[in-house]
């Protein structure tokens, strides 16, 4: 047995009964229409909006902190409180062997206001003293040559990195400036790379103009012996920052004797707990968008279910006569369900493609060649399928209650009707 | 065997607040390639009657056998298939689907059964010239006569070459002579094809023009069929078996 469905007849009853009211249908279509196009272009908008807001922490390491220790305000153990106290590289190693969650553990030094000469030229700037792992928690973006290695580390090389501002200042010109020196608070060093932000999150200040040095030849170059200015922290995967810095901080204070409730004598910075509240908010755009954008839809359908609940009222004589001469429930349900069907697939692709031009070019204009991530506006192409599934499925089950209602009535009334 | 149509004592009541037995025990028979006619006052059970021969409503109790199948208790897909392969129906208004032209008129029944449009179109064709009206097959029902209308509605009836063709009051919307021509094409049919008809009607010119003409009368068949005199109702009430 043929399915009356894929008879050609079939669809050009649809299209016949269709084009009969011609505004009715424009109208109904365009219920579907805008009811996609409005959960597209919100699911497209909030994805898009979303990675506009990510942008700002790309080449960030959002699971990051640091620790930086303040004077006392508990005495304890025979100290006055406002003592002042300082890490130390012995620290720095027996955190790194305590916490294994931690990705890294960066010692890191910082002097502002320092003068960067080469000849006659030159700039002010912060001097940052930083290991390999730095980049750990900033990405640099590389203009030339490279960052500070374990060899520069370990072997105390007077070696820098230097941002771009601080590369155009003192070697206005020179395309070049890798192998040359400069001058830094009076010492000489050896540029190896031109380095800049990645990111709009700036951490110590932008990287366009700073100097980055070893931490060892930051330490013996400024007379710091083993003190540590402050520890940068970044945790593996998902651990949680927020625990890990409360049992550093416990093990930190026994080491140098502070009373463990005092909070004053580490100031701890953790971005994960940010970056989650800003996440929460993203996912909360997210079901937003697609609350409303599925309510307008939902309110489409129901347009659709209505207008073929008056188009069968219409037809109960036609339907009468069709089934006089033998048409089975189900070849009524099938033509009843495919003009529904025809009808939001048509206007439903139509405001699909609508939304996806217009999320085209909101990717178009708010992706730049030069941005450091891409903000998503378009849809994958699983989701249009997904929508495309949802909006279909939905408007065949809209037909359905008319259609079921169309064969209640005998077929000797629905002749008779009218 | 050869009746085509045999009621046994057929019942039935429409419920409701005041029940209404509408036919009290049909007892009739019907042999293949009769012509016959059945006539009857509005509210004698003739419509309830049809719909019944036509599978287009169920009764109560009693047989119903056409061309030896007991219909009886049918779901609705069964009764589409009885309907749509053993009769042929012809309505007074036509009942035409108004936006498909003559030849896709013709054709749906097939449509039905599931047979390819060309085939379906070409036997179409075939019956409409039969009616002389193949150069009508593209024409939409509103941009013909009455008379065209009827002869593409019988076009439909007969495509699936049906066992019976049921007429309810064909002749109902039609002048004398277009009615004059529509009969004619039931006796051909009859004639030369020997197909089985009945035709409901209350004009009694329509009657004399066939082979037997079936009285209805208060829910029962009125038994003598070419006499019919009022008094006769009283013969109705003997008993039946």
């Amino acid at each position: 047995m043929k399915l009356t469905i894929f008879d050609k007849e079939n669809w050009k009853e649809i299209a016949t009964t269709l084009s009969r009211n011609k505004t009715r249908t424009f109208l109904t279509g365009f219920g579907i229409f805008w009811g996609v196009a409005m959960l597209t272009l919100l699911m497209g908008g909030a994805s898009g909006g979303g990675g506009l807001l990510r942008r700002n922490f790309a080449g960030f390491a959002t699971n990051s902190g640091a620790i930086i220790p303040n004077p006392t305000t508990i005495p304890y153990a025979g100290y006055q409180k406002g003592r002042v106290w300082s890490l130390n590289i012995s620290d720095v190693e027996i955190l790194r062997e305590s916490f294994p969650a931690m990705k890294a553990i960066i010692p890191t030094y910082q002097k502002w206001d320092s003068n960067f000469k080469r000849g006659k030229y030159s700039y002010t700037g912060q001097v940052i003293g930083a290991g390999p792992d730095y980049t750990d928690i900033v990405t640099p973006k590389y203009y030339s040559g490279r960052f500070i290695n374990d060899a520069d580390e370990s072997q105390e090389r007077r070696v820098a990195a230097i941002g771009k501002n601080v590369a155009s200042q003192l070697f206005p010109g020179d395309p070049s400036p890798l192998g040359k020196y400069i001058d830094v608070n009076g010492i000489s060093y050896s540029v190896i790379g031109v380095i800049g932000d990645s990111s709009e999150m700036k951490l110590n200040g932008s990287m366009d103009e700073a100097v980055i040095i070893p931490a060892s030849t930051f330490r013996r170059s400024n007379g710091y012996g083993d003190k540590v200015d402050y520890i940068m922290l970044v945790a593996k995967g998902n651990n949680d920052l927020g625990e890990q810095i409360e049992k550093m901080k416990r093990m930190i204070y026994r080491r140098h004797s502070i009373h463990p409730n005092d909070n004053g004598a580490i100031w701890d910075i953790n971005i994960a707990e940010q970056f989650k509240q800003v996440e929460t908010l993203f996912t909360g755009i997210d079901i937003l968008a697609l609350f409303i954008g599925l309510s307008t839809l939902l309110a489409g359908i129901i347009g659709i279910g209505n207008i073929m609940w008056v188009i069968v009222k219409e037809r109960t004589q036609e339907i009468g006569i069709r089934r006089a001469i033998g048409a089975k429930p189900k070849d009524i349900i099938v033509q009843v369900l495919s003009e529904g069907a025809a009808l939001t697939i048509i206007a439903g692709l139509a405001g699909m493609i609508f939304a996806v031009l217009i999320l085209g070019v909101m990717q178009h204009i708010n992706n730049p060649p030069d941005a450091v991530s891409v903000a998503q506006f378009q849809m994958t192409f699983s989701e249009a399928v997904g929508i495309l599934a949802t909006f279909t499925v939905l408007g065949i089950l809209a037909g359905l209650i008319p259609s079921i209602k169309a064969m209640r009535i005998k077929p000797i009334e629905a002749i008779n009707s009218k | 065997m050869d009746n085509m149509i045999e009621l046994r004592d057929i019942n039935k009541t429409y419920p409701g607040a005041v029940p209404l037995h509408v036919l009290k025990g049909i007892n009739l028979d019907v042999r293949k390639g009769e012509l016959v006619s059945i006539m009857g006052a509005s509210g004698s059970g003739k419509s309830t009657l049809l719909n019944i021969l036509g599978i287009l409503d169920n009764y109560d109790s009693g047989e119903y056998r056409l061309n030896g199948t007991l219909i009886k208790d049918l779901s609705e897909n069964k009764s589409a298939e009885f309907r749509n392969k053993m009769i042929g129906f012809v309505f007074q208004s036509f009942n035409l689907i108004n936006y498909k032209d003559a030849m896709e008129n013709v054709a749906l029944p097939l449509f039905y059964q599931g047979v390819s449009r060309k085939k379906r179109n070409a036997l179409a064709m075939e019956q409409l010239d039969k009616m002389g009206l193949a150069d009508w097959a593209h024409h939409l029902p509103s941009e013909m006569s009455g008379g065209q209308k009827q002869r593409v509605a019988i076009a439909r009836a007969m495509i699936t070459n049906p066992d019976i063709i049921l007429a309810d009051e064909p002749t109902g919307a039609l002048d004398s002579k277009t009615s004059a021509d529509v009969m004619e094409i039931f006796r051909k049919l009859n004639e030369d094809e020997g197909k089985t008809i009945v035709i409901v009607t209350h004009d009694p010119g329509v009657a004399e023009q066939t082979d037997r003409l079936i009285r209805i009368s208060d829910g029962l068949i009125v038994p003598d069929n070419k006499v019919v005199i009022p008094e006769e109702q009283e013969v109705t009430k003997t008993p039946n078996s």
